[in-house]
Order: structure tokens, then C-alpha cells, then sequence
């Protein structure tokens, strides 16, 4: 991805941000913000009351395709991972999606009324949208609520299977397509510049959904089979 | 341009059946030569691809060697030797020989616009889109699964474009099914 190295205590945030600003999406969820002086990942989360291997092993992971953490379970409780991507599933919910829906909608107000690809592409991505809020809602009322119970009661619960594993086309395929589609087959009059924000606006999401997935699945759902006895 | 593929195998019934698949899968009428001299009567360059066996081959060499880059050899036997000679095993099956004729005939047709399907990756998108799974469209134009899933493949490859979702949309954009 960058030539960013893996990140620890005594890394500096502004030299995270700059060799890698999708970091900083991360950080906000922390609650840091722009103006980072020299604050290390060490100071920012004695401020914050944060712990500090949490932070690291978090963003490492969603930096760095290659991480593995080991032993989290010992390290981490889970509660602390379901409200890192609880916040995650917020800034989805009140950012994200509204931002790209907005830029569609003013792409489609200034471009050619016959133009009809920008139109079925804004249902093809209010489709996938209504995909992403359906698994947010199934993580909120389900899948975290499982795991949070399975941590306070230290017993083994149901088997809980995710019902997206099953679905064929994820959102995130969908997502890919959707880019595709605009960097391939967009057709007929448009206006470019905000053809280019949905565009960017999309990458975003899709790039962000792929690097959280990686806390989802390296560290959410080992620590999930292991407070299961699976 | 369609291509011009020309087989020569002794066995009639499985040069039939080639052809058949050679039609299915890439949209183009293969020509079955009857022996190595009415290969020899077509003019060379405009030959993409000969599809022969390993007894032709052998037989005659100094007809193949020199055009060794468009020759595709089934054998019934593992491919060994010259690296050189395009050997496909037979022993694997439709899929595999799909895939060995998809380097020759999937390249070149490429170049000149990478995103125009076929007629039948046409039929297949439609059939997506509309909602029939592999089965059913592999029933309704009375092909294999194996070879819905290659022009399937071939469709993803030429467009970007995987999810079935996705598919519907780039067919009610081009007017290949009506818009829901």
C-alpha cells in the first residue's frame, strides 16, 4: 500500500497521516483530529485514556494488508473492537453514504436530462447502500450484541453466522462494479468535476469498507470463536 | 473481424463436437478439414488457429512446425517436451481446452474494443440479468455450465463488472433488457 513501516508507540501521528491520509479516518474514530503537532500514538492515547497496543494493533491492521495480529484475545477485550467499528458503522451512516448520495444527486441536477446512466447508476448505488445499512443494522442488533454477551457471561452462546457470508455479491464487490461501471461505460454529457467527486467518493468507501473488514475479520471474529469455545 | 479456425482431427464425431464448442463459447464457425491438403489450399495468414491431433501433427510436421504459434495439439496423454509446441491434454476435459483456445482466440479480439461482448455473451448477459441462475440459462440455450460460466468469465473480464446486480445495471444501461 505506502512505504508507511509498521506503526508503534513512539510514531508520530502527522507522519502517519502524511505517508498514509486514509489514516485519518481512523483516527477520527478515536476522537483525534487535524492540527496534530508532534503527538505520538503513546501521548495522543494517554490524553484520550486509550490503550495504547489497541490503537496500534488497529491501525496496523487497517494499514498494512499483510498484519496479522497474534493473540488479541489475551491483549484486547472485544468490547473495545465493537465500539471502534460501531463508530466505523456511524460514519458510514452520517458521512459517508450521505456525501456520495449528495454528490450523485448534484451530478445527475447538472448534466444532460437524457443522459440515463447516471440515473440507474445512483439506484444501482442506493441498492448497495440499503446492502451496507441492512448489514450495519444486522451488526447493532445481532452480531455485537452476541459478542458483547458472550464476553460478560464468559459462556458459549449459539453459533451466529453473519448472513452476508452466504450472499454472493458483498457490498464491496458491488462497490468495485459501481466504480468500474463510472471509470469504464459512463456515457453522453456530464459535468466532470462532480463526476469526479462521486467518483473519489466512492473509492473512499470502498477502500475504507475493505481496510475495516480486515479488523472485522482478523480481530473481531478470532476473538468471537475463541469467547464461543469454537 | 471474426476469426478463422480451422480443425483436423481423424476422429469426425470429436471434431464435430469442437466445433460445437468453438461456436458456443467464442461465437465463431470453425471449419472442419476433411485432411492436411485442404489445409494446406487455405492461405496461411488468414488462419488463426488449426486445432489438430498429435497423430496429424507428427504426420506432418513440416506443415506445422513453421505455423507452431497458431497450432493447438490435443493429446490424450500429460503434455511433455518441447515448450514450444502448444500441447493441450484432453484428459481434463471441455474446461480446460475452453481455456487453452480462449490465449489464442481471447487476445486478438481484445484489440479492437475490449468491452464489446460477443452475440452470445450478449444472450448470456440478458439472461443474468434477468434473473436465471447458471442452470437455467445453460437449459435455455441448451449449453453446458461449464460454458455459461466461461462466457460469464469472458463477460466479467470485457466489462469489470462481477455482481449480478451490477450486470442488470450495465444491461438496462445499454438497452439490453428494459429498466425495472
Amino acid at each position: 500500500m505506502s512505504n508507511l513501516t509498521l506503526i508503534n508507540h513512539d510514531t508520530k501521528l502527522s507522519d502517519i497521516v502524511i505517508a498514509e491520509p486514509s489514516a485519518l479516518t481512523v483516527l477520527n474514530r478515536f476522537g483525534i483530529r487535524l492540527g496534530l503537532g508532534d503527538l505520538t500514538v503513546a501521548r495522543a492515547c494517554t490524553q484520550l485514556d486509550i490503550d495504547p497496543d489497541f490503537m496500534v494493533t488497529i491501525l496496523n491492521t487497517y494499514l498494512h494488508e499483510a498484519y496479522f495480529p497474534e493473540r488479541i484475545e489475551a491483549t484486547f477485550k472485544a468490547s473495545t473492537i465493537v465500539n471502534y467499528l460501531g463508530q466505523t458503522n456511524n460514519y458510514y451512516i452520517h458521512f459517508h453514504l450521505p456525501v456520495i448520495e449528495r454528490h450523485f444527486g448534484l451530478l445527475i441536477s447538472k448534466s444532460d436530462p437524457a443522459n440515463n446512466n447516471l440515473g440507474l447508476m445512483l439506484k444501482f448505488f442506493i441498492e448497495v447502500k440499503q446492502q451496507l445499512l441492512d448489514r450495519i443494522a444486522d451488526d447493532r442488533d445481532r452480531w455485537f450484541p452476541a459478542i458483547l454477551e458472550a464476553e460478560a457471561t464468559a459462556t458459549a452462546i449459539e453459533t451466529f453466522i453473519r448472513p452476508d457470508e452466504d450472499d454472493v455479491d458483498t457490498v464491496e464487490d458491488k462497490l468495485t462494479d459501481l466504480i468500474n461501471m463510472m471509470v469504464i461505460h459512463l456515457s453522453g454529457n456530464y459535468d466532470g468535476n462532480l463526476a469526479l467527486a462521486v467518483l473519489m467518493a466512492l473509492v473512499s468507501l470502498k477502500n475504507d469498507l475493505v481496510q475495516n473488514n480486515r479488523i472485522r475479520n482478523r480481530l473481531l471474529r478470532p476473538m468471537f470463536h475463541v469467547l464461543i469455545g469454537q | 473481424m471474426s476469426r478463422q479456425v480451422v480443425i483436423i482431427l481423424h476422429n469426425a464425431i470429436e471434431a464435430t463436437g469442437l466445433q460445437r464448442v468453438i461456436d458456443d463459447t467464442f461465437g465463431i464457425d470453425a471449419h472442419v478439414a476433411q485432411g492436411i491438403d485442404e489445409l494446406l489450399q487455405l492461405p496461411a495468414d488468414c488462419i488463426d488457429l488449426v486445432v489438430t491431433d498429435s497423430q496429424h501433427f507428427v504426420e506432418n510436421l513440416r506443415t506445422f512446425l513453421p505455423r507452431k504459434a497458431r497450432t493447438l495439439v490435443l493429446a490424450d496423454q500429460p503434455a511433455h517436451g518441447d515448450g514450444d509446441i502448444n500441447i493441450i491434454d484432453t484428459l481434463h476435459g471441455t474446461e480446460r481446452i475452453v481455456e487453452a483456445l480462449s490465449g489464442f482466440l481471447g487476445d486478438k479480439e481484445e484489440e479492437p474494443s475490449a468491452n464489446l461482448l460477443s452475440q452470445r455473451e450478449i444472450e448470456v448477459l440478458r439472461l443474468v440479468a434477468s434473473g436465471m441462475i447458471n442452470k437455467q440459462i445453460a437449459n435455455t440455450l441448451n449449453i453446458s455450465i461449464n460454458t455459461v460460466l466461461t462466457h460469464r468469465k469472458n463477460i466479467t473480464a470485457k466489462l469489470g463488472i462481477k455482481s449480478v446486480s451490477g450486470l442488470s445495471f450495465y444491461a438496462m444501461m445499454n438497452g439490453i433488457i428494459d429498466p425495472k
